[in-house]
């Protein structure tokens, strides 16, 4: 046995997975992965020598104020055309695929547009002011001083409702901004990743609607022409983006010849950048050919709508569209040797994670260790319900296990048809520690897409993760535009004001509704309907500012690119966001949700049945915080049922709570005139809130991290083993009771070693789809890892753990997010 | 209760509250006001125990089959 091998097999045996990664990926790889600088915070603070970008906020200014007479799309057409014919750009050495949201490795991308209060933020973080510091402090100011009080933000909050915006600014009910300068996009895939047309081809359409548009506007005068004048803006906002983007990319095409002709002395390497060349003078005007320009296409798309505005998510079904590509490059044509592919699929991932743009404390401290939650999409079934999974669903997932990055990650459609192939290499993902693929449960979330929302099942089959969980379809009427983090509850604040009045005493303010003092309860009804009233307020408050913000955005944003790379905004010529023409895909992301059934669970067993407390002593106990009262406190920990051991005390409470919620997600609408259901998960929001909480029933003081998540139970709470878990969440109905429920697993290392883990694993998976759940992710990594990482962090860079909705690298995240995926249960199957 | 660390003796309330990520367990962190010391606390006796040290795990290892969590 040669000593690389047995270098590998003593690494995998001490789950050292990054040196095996780092021994078996190639060269090439190796170096593309090394070369990238950490974008996402550590702890809330970004890394040494991440700087901010100052290009994009100069340029786009400049070009805002020249055009301040133009209406917003146009005016952001312009601006973004100036950005992007005059920003830096480079090409990293080896290689194959460009474009990059910044300007320089280093380099965050900064949208002084979107919200004054972000603005601000830039101008403190001292960390990330590029030298010369006191000059670019300057422009700084003198970009915030011309943005102030016109920024999307600004502008929303001039119409929002002043009870509402100030509760909303307060921080603890929701997270993040109702508008899409800080928001995510799904994409209509449909239109523009298919291989069907290229750029041209959407000019040319564009062109056509204008002409047969200006016959109408030179015709006979009336209402019906009225509105015709905004879509010739609109589709001219259109032409200069999608010009301005083909230039962006025949820039690069020049300069890989530059590099090529002038300075490289390599001639694999000089092939290559003329390969580039030969790409970016095709893509994006044209329809791609290969893997290559499929890649590249779908890159540039990504990096332009970074350019527009903050995605904070990377909708992606990448194995099913570029996956013909793979066919014909690899299987066809065999211009491409499988290795080569891997590179080619490695460094994709590669590109994604090197994105970074600034972003505020709370999406710091709610993300900690990266910049937006990439859950690209894989597997699942075609629109005629034929398995999709191909041979690239099978490169991304060894492509994962060679570059390690903590983003990208993967959620799995899982379905009864899928190859076991396949299937053992989700496990291995896993078994290296990666914390993902998440597995999902297509049959039932295809049903729950169709449930919700009256999408047709052919577009249901498209769906891709809109961010870590929701599902959102590919297509003209299916996709999403807009989706602001801002419909996300901080919902223990529900029975926290159910149990005072609807008065926050963290932040000292009346905050939700009167429901009555807790201290006169008689029984646990009393409570229960304080509870339902308090969770109707915060969903109503929430969707009102979200919805508000999502018609409001075309005239205090505007989408240009995305509109002209979505089919029904070419057709129309209306700006993508505007609700006209989209089905609706609302959701309202439930943080800190198990918190709630497990104290209602303490309180109806402890106060109503046993009547071992009185309300009025657990309300002094909680309004001490439980200090003084640690023996009380115990007792409504350890003596009260939690979620996960398949109690029906607790669990009838929760499946009653998610019940209420989906009655009320149907009462409140979207823009789209559809439905607003719930999707129970957390990414990192139980450790931003955790001093934002009081104390609770289920025994938590504040301070304490909240529970990791979706309908995960509380770490350590669940004793009954695995089953038991599984059994209280088939409890809940995946398609009706919400739109999709966060599970988190950790599983032992050691016992799923090898095939006959892989065995073990498979019947755990059988089980999760014979009981209906919707999804499961994974960590396996043990105590003894974890605490090693701690001690010695330097050593440990490359340890990946999966968080909630999304993976990190462990030395990445504070201290207590750390000590709270220590505590979670090991199951053991 | 007193500060390992520094020796000052105040009411446990002083000692600023951190964490405790295994609620059904009575071990949490509090920071010394004075020497900023990370301690280890008995909230049933109100003692600090010892100082927090990284890579420690004071509640014991995690729940589950890697052994239960040992009672402090």
């Amino acid at each position: 046995m040669s000593t690389a091998t047995q270098t590998n097999i003593t690494n995998a045996e001490s789950k050292e997975w990054w040196w095996v990664a780092e021994r078996e990926r190639s060269p090439r790889l190796d170096y593309l992965r090394k070369a990238v600088w950490k974008k996402g915070a550590i702890g809330g603070n970004y890394a040494p020598g991440i700087k901010v970008n100052l290009e994009r906020a100069q340029l786009f200014t400049e070009s805002w104020k020249e055009n301040e007479h133009d209406p917003i799309m146009l005016r952001k057409a312009k601006a973004l055309a100036h950005y992007l014919e005059n920003k830096t750009i480079f090409i990293t050495d080896q290689a194959q695929l460009v474009g990059y949201v910044g300007t320089l490795p280093n380099t965050l991308e900064w949208y002084p547009e979107g919200a004054s209060i972000v603005n601000e933020e830039v101008y403190n973080e001292q960390s990330v002011i590029p030298e010369p510091e006191k000059e670019s402090l300057e422009l700084i100011a003198e970009i915030n001083d011309y943005w102030s009080g016109q920024t999307a933000i600004d502008k929303l909050g001039r119409v929002l409702d002043p009870e509402d915006i100030v509760k909303f600014m307060s921080g603890v009910i929701g997270w993040g901004s109702p508008t899409s300068a800080y928001g995510y996009s799904g994409k209509d895939y449909e239109y523009i990743l298919t291989g069907k047309r290229g750029f041209e081809d959407i000019l040319d359409d564009i062109d056509a609607n204008i002409e047969a548009v200006e016959k109408e506007t030179k015709g006979m005068p009336g209402p019906d022409i009225l509105p015709l004048y905004d879509k010739l803006l609109n589709w001219e906002a259109m032409q200069i983006i999608l010009d301005a983007v083909i230039d962006y990319a025949n820039r690069y095409a020049r300069l890989a010849k530059i590099i090529a002709e002038n300075f490289e002395t390599d001639p694999k390497r000089r092939k290559e950048l003329l390969q580039i060349a030969e790409t970016c003078e095709r893509i994006p005007a044209q329809a791609p050919r290969n893997l290559q320009e499929s890649f590249q296409l779908d890159l540039f798309i990504q990096v332009i709508a970074r350019a527009e505005a903050y995605e904070g998510a990377w909708p992606g079904r990448p194995d099913y569209y570029h996956g013909p590509f793979y066919d014909k490059d690899v299987n066809i044509d065999k211009r491409l040797t499988k290795d080569e592919a891997l590179d080619l699929v490695g460094e994709f991932m590669i590109r994604a994670h090197e994105v970074g743009m600034f972003g505020p404390r709370w999406t710091r401290e709610g993300l900690q260790g990266i910049t937006g939650t990439w859950v690209w999409t894989l597997g699942g079934v075609n629109q005629d319900g034929t398995d999709a999974c191909n041979d690239l669903t099978v490169a991304f997932l060894q492509a994962a296990r060679l570059v390690r990055v903590s983003n990208p990650t993967f959620g799995f459609r899982w379905h009864p048809e899928v190859k076991d192939e396949v299937m053992r290499e989700c496990f291995e993902c896993l078994r290296h520690g990666l914390g993902y693929p998440s597995m999902r449960n297509d049959p039932v979330l295809v049903e729950n897409t169709m449930y919700w929302y009256g999408h047709p099942i052919e577009e249901a089959r498209t769906w891709v993760h809109q961010a870590c969980m929701s599902p959102c379809p590919t297509t003209k009427h299916g996709f999403q535009p807009m989706r602001m983090a801002s419909a996300t509850a901080n919902t223990v604040k529900m029975v926290e004001y159910a149990l005072s009045d609807g008065y926050d005493r963290v932040v000292s303010m009346q905050m939700g509704p009167k429901t009555g003092d807790p201290r006169n309860f008689k029984d646990f009804e009393e409570l229960f309907q304080a509870w339902v009233q308090q969770m109707e307020w915060l969903m109503k408050i929430l969707v009102r500012t979200v919805n508000l913000g999502r018609v409001k955005d075309p005239e205090f944003f505007g989408r240009p690119f995305l509109s002209a790379i979505s089919e029904r905004s070419v057709e129309s010529g209306l700006d993508a966001v505007s609700p006209e023409g989209e089905r609706g895909n609302c959701w309202v992301t439930f943080f800190t949700w198990v918190e709630n059934a497990d104290s209602l669970a303490a309180v109806k067993k402890l106060v109503f049945d046993e009547k071992k407390y009185t309300m009025d002593q657990l309300m002094t106990a909680l309004e001490a915080n439980w200090e003084g009262y640690e023996e009380m406190r115990l007792d409504f920990v350890r003596n009260a049922p939690k979620w996960g051991n398949d109690d029906d005390y607790v669990d009838e409470i929760m499946v009653r709570c998610l019940r209420e919620v989906a009655r009320h997600g149907k009462e409140i609408k979207c823009p789209s005139g559809n439905n607003w259901p719930a999707l129970p998960e957390n990414v990192s929001g139980n450790i931003h809130y955790a001093s934002l909480v009081g104390a609770l029933p289920n025994g938590r003081r504040l301070g304490d991290a909240l529970y990791d998540g979706g309908i995960s139970p509380g770490p350590g709470l669940d004793k009954k083993g695995p089953t038991a878990v599984l059994k209280s969440c088939a409890k809940i109905d995946h398609v009706k009771d919400g739109r999709a429920f966060l599970l988190n697993q950790r599983m032992s290392p050691t016992q799923l070693n090898g095939d006959k883990g892989y065995t073990m694993w498979k019947s755990y998976m059988k089980s999760w789809a014979d009981l209906g759940l919707d999804h499961v992710q994974f960590n396996m990594v043990d105590d003894t890892t974890l605490r090693s990482a701690q001690k010695d962090p330097e050593k440990y860079q490359e340890l990946i753990v999966r968080v909630a909705g999304y993976s990190a690298h462990f030395v990445d995240i504070s201290r207590k997010t750390q000590d709270n995926i220590i505590q979670r249960t090991v199951v053991g199957l | 209760m007193k500060c390992i660390g520094c020796g000052v003796e105040a009411s446990i309330k002083e000692f600023r509250y951190l964490y405790n990520p295994r609620i059904d367990a009575s071990v949490t962190l509090r920071q010394c006001a004075k020497c900023q010391a990370w301690l280890v606390v008995d909230e049933m006796k109100n003692e600090a125990t010892r100082i927090m040290q990284a890579g420690e795990d004071p509640w014991g290892k995690s729940a589950g089959i890697e052994n239960v969590t040992q009672a402090t």
